[in-house]
């Protein structure tokens, strides 16, 4: 009776005021999605954050997309041929096609989209193709050329990226790089306002090609507090939010009202080695560190289960995986390559790691402190905030300081490429790339140029398969795991893509139940 | 009293021109380049060359430092490094919020707070008294953070009467404001207490009373208006700090107010929003003491200024 009476307490006041908060009235399908960082620019070309891309994939469609298990598919492009030397793409373009300002879609704005790419504008994302295009030919209306230097194994990789939407090319005159808060695109949602801090608001594009798209309008909402986020789910003010923290998950798993959806991203966590100091030179050492991490004890304790214990750089769903025998859990292993190299007792070192970066990146970093004293490697574990970070790592050869550092990746074209090239080639050595471990092994570089250039399907596999076990092997990181990502929904919200790009966004088949 | 504020206002122009530098030099004496940041983890070398000669992050600093200032001089704050919108307008955005923020959460701290303090006051260790005083000690030493959550579970969460954060309606007001008054509330109450004790004894309250005026009339006529300079000092300081950002409210709240452009602002190096940021709050912060001093002249006519 006590509980009754509590209960009416609570209910009468509440139903009063169920008018003013119930997103559930609302007419027509408006979705709120509550995103954890705001967005950084609305240009595809120059937008260098989650955030950003999630919201440009709504309003900007590329020739060639990934489909849910990053498989390429056709998007403004129907088809599309490769010539047989490998140098020359024929894209067949849709028809009908209009920008969200009426510009009509043709070969015209493809010509204007790659020479941005390539020309002196440099974009952000210019790296996709200044290496690989050569120019860029119109055939007739629907049907563009584009000539490579080189051939390219990834190539539709690289126009599926998010990076690659493609821009009214009027708007893209009038506006020039102000186009970043000014978008116009293809896509299913059109662009209405960006108040910065609080919410990007799109609204259903009537004249979309696939179709009318089913939701009216959605608001995308920045609220960096992750606890903040998990209770806008609960209340109703959000029907979608991201990156939920583990430790919120079997809450919310309770809640009639909201599902759960996890997937498996890209993104490797890893600790990298500076190889060029000693002793980090000795492959032996680096093998040992490899040996001495308990990578199921770090995903089922720190990360309860969401996330994949991983044998080398490369996540399972990028192109061109292969999986590879690994480093297992032994740390007699691990003693005794220490001793082979000359380091029977052990040593000192310096173990850094940013701090809210990842998810449960400093947790992670402290089990592995202490695995790693179980085999008499004493580190001092430093964590320092992001910028910093970024900075101490980059520094060149001779004034960098890292010897062992927490850092995750994830290659944005879904592709083996941009993981082995950029991280541990030897022309990316920091401060020019992003070759943070130093490593140079002429084999390997070898390898990574192979299966770049290569035209078949065979030779490249070959390459690419050779190229991630002698990373394995040379070991230039303590390999240990592969996120998942979590996000809610209301039971109501059906078709949210979740990409294991670690984007989440709607596109016109996503709707809401009434 | 026309000249006293020209005087004080032409004293804010080396506030002002102080507060640049530190912040300047503070913030290009922290390691991290915003060209770098913004390219994110895959960054192009040549993208961070073009960027840092875009916003001329190449110059010398001294150099940087002056085209700044030439350029704030105009009105001109510059654009955002990090999503290429003019500085101005986005303080312009963000101010106006953390305006009507302040405004109610002063509101709410200065009604309670000076109720409960004049009660208090008047009945020295009573119940009420000794509640209210517990009550202030917990608001002042309550973390915001964890207050808002708090405020957020039980009245968005379980209860549905308010949402759960963002910018709208008065509504959504409501929880933030009460957040941030909490703890200014607290502290206005126990100067108010403080300071009507000590008047509520002076001979003048004596004479008010055996004039037979109502008790009502005493108290809040002729206590309070009296006791009112400290407390007045202390409301000066706290609506400052308001109109500062409360960066842990609008983090909370998911509100966009100046406080987190600004910390964001830092943690992203994006130096024009952080040095346009600090040059707002700077005056915010002038205009209200020079408002807290013009106001003790209204309550102490004693007080003149010349």
């Amino acid at each position: 009776m006590k509980r009754l009476f509590c209960l009416m307490l609570i209910l009468i006041p509440s139903l009063l005021f169920l008018p003013v908060s119930s997103p559930a009235k609302v007419p027509g399908g408006t979705v709120t999605y509550a995103a954890g960082a705001d967005p950084d620019r609305l240009d595809p070309a120059n937008a260098e954050s989650n955030p950003s891309e999630a919201v440009n994939r709504m309003m900007y469609e590329n020739l060639a997309k990934f489909d849910e298990k990053l498989k390429i598919v056709p998007g403004l492009a129907t088809k599309w041929e490769q010539s047989k030397d490998g140098m020359t793409w024929t894209f067949f373009l849709r028809k009908g096609v209009k920008f969200h300002d009426g510009t009509p879609f043709n070969a015209e704005s493809v010509k204007v989209f790659i020479e941005r790419m390539i020309g002196p504008e440099k974009p952000s994302r210019a790296g996709l193709y200044v290496p690989f295009v050569n120019s860029v030919e119109i055939v007739d209306d629907f049907t563009i050329k584009i000539h490579l230097k080189t051939p390219f194994a990834f190539f539709l990789n690289n126009l599926a990226h998010s990076a690659s939407g493609i821009i009214s090319p009027t708007a893209l005159k009038t506006h020039g790089k102000d186009i970043a808060r000014k978008p116009v695109g293809t896509g299913p949602f059109k662009f209405v306002e960006w108040i910065h801090g609080d919410h990007i608001t799109l609204v259903r594009n009537d004249d979309y090609w696939g179709g009318k798209p089913n939701l009216d309008k959605i608001i995308i909402r920045t609220v960096k507090e992750d606890s903040a986020r998990v209770m806008m789910l609960q209340s109703g003010d959000a029907q979608l939010i991201v990156r939920i923290p583990p430790e919120d998950v079997p809450r919310l798993e309770k809640d009639a009202k909201i599902k759960l959806d996890s997937t498996e991203t890209l993104r490797a966590l890893y600790i990298g080695i500076n190889c060029s100091k000693k002793p980090f030179t000795d492959v032996r050492v680096r093998q040992a560190l490899n040996y001495a991490v308990d990578k199921e004890a770090i995903v089922k304790n720190i990360y309860q289960g969401r996330a994949l214990t991983s044998s080398g750089i490369v996540a399972p769903l990028t192109t061109g995986y292969f999986p590879i025998q690994g480093y297992p859990y032994d740390p007699e292993k691990a003693k005794k390559l220490l001793a082979e190299a000359g380091y029977p007792s052990g040593f000192k070192a310096k173990l850094w790691s940013p701090q809210g970066r990842y998810p449960k990146d400093f947790e992670m970093a402290q089990v592995v402190q202490q695995q790693l004293k179980k085999v008499g490697i004493d580190c001092t574990l430093d964590t320092m905030e992001w910028a910093a970070y970024l900075a101490a790592t980059r520094k060149g050869p001779e004034e960098n300081e890292s010897e062992l550092f927490l850092l995750g990746w994830a290659p944005s074209t879904a592709e083996a490429r941009w993981i082995l090239y950029p991280l541990f080639t030897t022309e990316q050595w920091v401060p020019k790339g992003n070759n943070r471990s130093f490593f140079s092994n002429k084999e390997f570089d070898e390898l990574v140029t192979k299966f770049t250039r290569a035209t078949n399907k065979a030779e490249m596999d070959q390459y690419l398969k050779a190229a991630q076990e002698l990373l394995v092997k040379e070991a230039p990181s303590i390999f240990i795991l592969v996120t998942k990502e979590t996000i809610g929904m209301s039971k109501k919200l059906q078709g949210v893509i979740n990409s294991p790009l670690e984007l989440t966004y709607f596109d016109h088949q996503t709707y809401l139940e009434k | 009293m026309g000249r006293y504020i020209l005087k004080r206002s032409l004293m804010l122009l080396p506030v002002l021109l102080g507060v640049s530098l530190v912040s300047f030099s503070l913030l290009h004496m922290v390691p991290g380049d915003p060209a770098e940041l913004l390219a994110g983890e895959e960054a192009n070398p040549e993208f961070i060359q073009a960027l840092r000669k875009e916003y001329g992050l190449d110059q010398p600093l001294y150099i940087q430092y002056f085209h700044f200032i030439s350029h704030v001089v105009r009105g001109d704050f510059g654009i955002s490094i990090r999503n290429r919108e003019p500085v101005i307008k986005l303080l312009k955005e963000r101010f106006l919020f953390t305006l009507q923020l302040s405004f109610l959460s002063i509101l709410i701290a200065c009604f309670i707070g000076l109720i409960a303090g004049v009660i208090s006051s008047t009945k020295q260790y009573s119940l009420f008294d000794n509640m209210s005083m517990v009550g202030a000690l917990f608001g002042i030493s309550m973390p915001i953070f964890w207050f808002g959550l708090l405020l957020m579970l039980v009245f968005s969460v379980h209860l549905r009467w308010f949402p759960a954060g963002g910018k709208g309606t008065i509504l959504h007001l409501i929880l933030p404001a009460i957040a941030l008054g909490a703890a200014s509330s607290a502290v206005i109450a126990r100067m108010t207490r403080a300071s009507m004790l000590e008047v509520v004894r002076q001979d003048y309250i004596r004479t008010a009373r055996a004039n037979g005026l109502r008790e009502f009339i005493v108290i809040y006529k002729h206590a309070l208006k009296n006791a009112m300079i400290p407390i007045i000092t202390v409301f000066g300081l706290e609506f400052g700090y308001m109109l500062g950002g409360a960066v842990l409210t609008e983090t909370v709240f998911s509100l966009p107010g100046v406080g987190r452009l600004m910390v964001e602002g830092i943690f992203q190096r994006d130096y024009p929003v952080v040095q346009g940021s600090m040059l707002l709050v700077a005056t915010t912060f002038v205009v209200v003491n020079l408002l807290t001093d013009i106001a003790y002249a209204f309550f102490d006519p004693k007080i003149r200024y010349e």
